[in-house]
């Protein structure tokens, strides 16, 4: 990711929009119970687009944000979320795998990895009472919810973020031969 | 150069991790400290616009969320309005001898809110995105009189408690926390525990060390019990409401001493709460 100040910028509006967002909305609804958690996902995607560095230090940032507005004990959101964005960017240096189903499952998957973080950061500090089954329950439909959020955030950042973005040109496939040559 | 860079990304990585460990030691346990509070004054405001523009395409998604639901709970809603029928009539009478009573001993008029707090209303501005722990935010602060340890509830019963204050906002930890335990009774027959929540399911808390040999049914309502002892008291008053009895298995009375409870309140969709300032602080 090639970082000018208008990129910088839209970095900073894309997180801060995203923290208020998940906040004062996604927490705040309930699909089949579960509020869908879209904080990871788009960390995933930052790191996704910018890679690991790119993806730690938005993760970082967005996890402080996340600390500071709800007042509890800042670093265990940065800490969770550095690590996912970090290991998203990782994975988009490593591989080379160009698919459509990639952010989203890759959204899906980091986001199961941030739930179970945010349980050892808690377990971390403290925690003595009953876990009830129904975290799995959640923990998992936060995941799928993540693959089809994590979808729609990849089309509108990767939009956002174009200029800034190091891809390689689209080659237009030609058309194949028929037989007859036409 | 690619050295380099690498060492680079390494060493920036590396501070990243060291900070949030760091900001993790140094803020734990400790409340909101300045940098919080910083960012909560400019961000406080903002939230509480998105909160209010958001407002419809919550209640959208929600109704979507309440409607799958409502189908369920049609049934034993229907079972629930038989009853509550025939226990209508008995109430009324409960009602009028109440209020005798009451002006007998002097009390207040509706006796919901304890003698000695001040109700002071705000809005859930934010909530916490995780299962593992249940916080919300709320645009009441200091300012309005707000206070750490102060009780928070709203029309159906006890919510949660205040955490930490900022100016113009407030962190409620909800009784579904995990770090949430409250001594609770149940009423009429007075048996006393100790409520805490079961992580990852808000309708679900436990009220656990049961103090009685006296058997707790099904439908029994439980409130706070509000001790005091020796120079200190409960953070609660006595007697608000929090949920009632749903499941009371004699075997997981008599080996665990436990029953389960479901909150009056609805934990997962909460818009307008009321924190009970003042009052007596042992």
């Amino acid at each position: 990711m090639i970082l000018t100040p208008n990129i910088l910028a839209r970095l900073v509006a894309i997180l801060v929009g995203g923290v208020i967002l998940q906040l004062s909305f996604f927490s705040q609804v309930a699909l089949f119970h579960v509020s869908p958690d879209l904080l990871p996902a788009l960390v995933v995607v930052l790191g996704l687009l910018g890679g690991s560095l790119t993806g730690a230090v938005c993760g970082f940032w967005a996890g402080f944000l996340l600390d500071c507005l709800l007042i509890v004990p800042l670093g265990g959101g940065s800490l969770v979320l550095l690590a996912t964005g970090y290991l998203a960017g990782t994975f988009r240096e490593r591989f080379e795998i160009h698919s459509p189903l990639v952010p989203p499952l890759l959204c899906m998957g980091l986001t199961l990895f941030a739930e179970l973080g945010f349980g050892a950061v808690e377990l971390m500090l403290g925690f003595d009472a009953p876990v009830s089954a129904l975290v799995i329950r959640d923990v998992l439909l936060k995941s799928v919810f993540a693959f089809f959020g994590g979808w729609a955030i990849y089309v509108g950042v990767r939009r956002a973020l174009r200029p800034a973005l190091v891809e390689e040109p689209m080659v237009r496939r030609g058309r194949r031969p028929t037989v007859l040559g036409v | 150069m690619y050295r380099k860079q690498v060492r680079r990304r390494r060493a920036v990585l590396a501070l990243l991790i060291v900070g949030s460990f760091a900001l993790l030691t140094a803020t734990y346990g400790q409340g909101s400290d300045g940098v919080q509070r910083g960012v909560s004054a400019i961000f406080n405001p903002i939230l509480s616009v998105a909160d209010r523009a958001l407002k419809p395409a919550r209640d959208l998604v929600n109704w979507f969320d309440e409607t799958f639901e409502a189908k369920g709970r049609n049934e034993r809603l229907q079972r629930e309005l038989e009853t509550a029928r025939e226990q209508a009539v008995g109430g009324k009478a409960a009602l009028a001898e109440n209020e005798q009573l009451k002006k007998l001993v002097g009390l207040d008029e509706s006796g919901a809110i304890p003698s000695g707090y001040t109700p002071v209303t705000g809005r859930v501005i934010a909530r916490s995105p995780t299962v593992w722990f249940a916080d919300v935010m709320i645009d009441v602060g200091s300012g309005d009189g707000v206070e750490v340890d102060d009780p928070v509830v709203n029309g159906d019963g006890l919510v949660g408690t205040v955490a930490a204050v900022t100016g113009g906002s407030a962190q409620v930890t909800l009784i579904a926390d995990h770090s949430s335990a409250i001594s609770a009774k149940i009423v009429p027959s007075g048996i006393q525990g100790l409520m805490k929540p079961a992580v990852g399911d808000p309708d679900d808390l436990i009220l656990d060390f049961l103090d009685s040999e006296k058997r707790v049914g099904k439908g029994q309502s439980v409130v706070t019990s509000g001790w005091r002892a020796q120079g200190i008291e409960s953070g609660y008053p006595p007697n608000l409401p929090i949920g009632e009895v749903v499941e009371a298995s004699l075997l997981e009375q008599e080996a665990q001493q436990q029953v389960h409870i479901r909150p009056f309140a609805d934990l997962r969709n909460l818009d307008v709460v009321q924190v009970l300032t003042g009052g007596s602080r042992g």
